[in-house]
């Protein structure tokens, strides 16, 4: 069975019926008693006052002799109080009063309490001393108006206890009332927020110190529910954000893909037609010259010659075209997203014994690059550092951190970069190495162990973002490939075209 | 009259520089690759060197490096056909046949030459009265 539950109004008023419940019957008891007695006594007082004034008078001198005259006097005694019977025996001759009630006896030793003998007749005996002899006055006195007094003034405590209880119900349905309301108005809002919905204040407009104050907590707890909404959505934001960058990135990896694929035919075509078109030309101009002026053949010849040319002007054209193509796209760029896709697809390639690690140092600013060969780059540089630990365990560590180069010797233009720094655990170069490593089929692997292009392609692709590449290394030690990218904000102009690679700074 | 090495891995531009080298008065013999051509330096010195940058198996930087060393004296002239050559390699903003070029220069080549040239170009750069380098 379900715990019984009630409001705060309801429990107030039980609690407010339950004490009355008990506290107003024994304050109602209570109060007839004390009434009760004190008008019994008073009563009790005067009349017994009044008789001993009766018997004084019937011991002077004045009291009349006759028995007419002590009716008289009895009479008198009745009317002047409130008496219903009035008399006295004097040696054994009773006078009664004309003014007693014919059914009213004299009720005997017993009745001389209030209340007593169920005759409404307070009883008084008093001893009244005659000349020689002792006489006695019995009195009754009617208790009725006492009582009719006695039930007003309960019945008057009644209806005033009535309407004090009937004040502290009120009271209390209204402070239950104020109580609940705000508490009703939390419950609403939490339901609201429980919905999504944050829009409502919690403050409480109420002067309970304990309710406001829980009123400002819930707020606060609010404002801090809004703010770490604000914090999610953003996040979600971002990361949406992410994704579209992340899916950007992954079409222009296909599109260069296709790119390269196109330009390795082209190249490769291109190499071979040019081979070809070599003795062509050569041949032709031998022949021609050969010949003598105004010969039959020298129009073939020519002919040969000029189509040679134009072949070799189109192969250039589709060279160029090819080129173009896949030409850098320099924007802003975060490199951390950019790195993390390139480790993701290097550690397909990678096996487990590299010990592939990447470390960020706080956020960094962005560069002008170009993603998609940032992310070859990078390939580049883990590919060479993985290769120079011969196919052992070891590690190669990847960082990007932001530096402030200063103007030196041997050290890229002064400014703010983001340096990428590849480390690894491999053989390590002597000096000798170091100077070639960036030229085209330098390798230090055993013929087709290595392409000996890998560092070339990173050293053009650096020079096309206006980066400049440390590199340390020692033999038996590892390297470290430092690629210094300009921070965006002094950007530097695109240059597709490899440089004279004698620049080479190591 | 100079005494000239071509080392190609092409049959037929070793034939056609052989042809008009030889019409235009030089003495000329020919090897398929570096190593050949180191062989036959050692051989007997020649006056000029022409060498392809780019062949199978050893590529001709290495050639042009080993010969420069050995054969101070010799004239190396160096030519590519040109494209970024190598199946998976090719890099369109990379690598350029230019690169390729100075890689050569860098190695110890005295004149370049892509391909093809005009009969002009070639007698030019092996005459020493085209582009120097040093």
């Amino acid at each position: 069975m379900a715990p019984l539950r009630l409001s705060i109004t309801s429990t107030l008023a039980l609690v407010v019926l339950g004490i009355h419940a008990l506290l107003l019957p024994a304050l109602y008891f209570g109060l007839g008693i004390v009434i009760r007695d004190s008008h019994t006594e008073l009563f009790v007082q005067n009349v017994r006052t009044l008789s001993r004034h009766l018997a004084e008078e019937m011991e002077g001198g004045d009291v009349p002799e006759s028995k007419r005259r002590v009716a008289d006097f009895l009479d008198l005694a009745i009317l002047r109080g409130e008496g219903v019977y009035a008399e006295l025996v004097d040696n054994g001759v009773s006078t009664r009063s004309n003014l007693n009630s014919p059914d009213l006896h004299w009720a005997g030793a017993e009745d001389f309490e209030f209340g007593q003998g169920g005759d409404f007749v307070y009883w008084i005996k008093l001893p009244v001393e005659r000349p020689g002899h002792s006489a006695e006055l019995r009195l009754g006195f009617d208790e009725r108006p006492i009582s009719a007094q006695i039930r007003l003034a309960t019945r008057r405590i009644l209806v005033a206890l009535a309407v004090y209880l009937t004040i502290a119900l009120s009271m209390a349905l209204a402070f239950g009332i104020a109580l609940s309301r705000p508490v009703l108005k939390l419950k609403r809002d939490a339901r609201r927020i429980a919905s999504g919905d944050y829009s409502r204040s919690m403050r409480l407009d109420t002067r309970v110190r304990e309710l406001h104050e829980l009123g400002a907590d819930l707020e606060n707890m609010r404002g801090e529910l809004v703010g770490v909404g604000q914090r999610l959505s953003a996040e979600i934001d971002e990361r949406k954000r992410g994704e579209v960058k992340h899916a950007e990135l992954e079409r222009r990896l296909r599109h260069r893909q296709r790119v390269e694929t196109v330009g390795t035919l082209a190249g490769g075509i291109a190499h071979e037609i040019n081979n070809a078109l070599l003795p062509i030309m050569l041949l032709a101009e031998s022949a021609l010259a050969e010949l003598p002026e105004g010969s039959a053949m020298r129009p073939d010849l020519e002919g040969i010659l000029s189509s040679a040319r134009r072949a070799k002007e189109i192969v250039a054209k589709v060279l160029t075209f090819s080129r173009e193509a896949g030409q850098a796209q320099l924007e802003r760029l975060d490199l951390e997203p950019v790195t993390r896709e390139a480790l993701r697809l290097f550690g397909m390639l990678v096996p487990s014994s590299v010990d592939v690690r990447f470390d960020i140092d706080g956020p960094c600013p962005p560069v002008i690059a170009d993603a998609a060969l940032t992310v070859q780059l990078i390939m580049n540089l883990c590919t060479n550092g993985y290769q120079a630990m011969n196919g052992q365990f070891g590690k190669l560590s990847l960082s990007l951190r932001v530096e402030r180069v200063e103007a030196g010797e041997g050290q890229p233009a002064a400014g703010d970069y983001v340096v990428l720094s590849v480390t690894d655990t491999g053989h390590g170069m002597d000096a000798a190495t170091l100077e070639h490593i960036f030229e085209p089929f330098f390798t230090t692997r055993e013929v087709g162990q290595g392409s000996g292009l890998g560092l070339a392609v990173v050293h053009g692709i650096a020079e096309s973002f206006g980066a400049t590449i440390l590199v340390e290394s020692a033999v038996g030690r590892g390297s470290t490939f430092r690629v210094y990218f300009p921070v965006a904000d002094r950007a530097v102009g695109s240059t597709t075209e490899a440089r004279d690679l004698s620049g080479v700074r190591v | 009259m100079k005494d000239v090495l071509i080392i190609d891995d092409d049959d037929s531009v070793r034939a056609a520089l052989k042809r008009v080298l030889e019409r235009a008065g030089h003495s000329v013999r020919t090897a398929e690759s570096g190593a050949d051509g180191l062989r036959e330096l050692r051989d007997r010195c020649a006056d000029v060197v022409i060498t392809d940058i780019i062949m199978p198996g050893q590529h001709g930087v290495d050639a042009i490096k080993a010969i420069a060393k050995e054969f101070p004296r010799a004239r190396i002239v160096a030519i590519s056909g040109g494209g970024n050559y190598g199946v998976g390699e090719y890099k369109p903003n990379a690598i350029t046949t230019t690169a390729y070029l100075t890689a050569a220069r860098n190695a110890g080549a005295h004149a370049v030459l892509k391909k093809p040239f005009e009969t002009r170009d070639l007698l030019d750069a092996i005459g020493g009265a085209g582009k120097e380098d040093r």
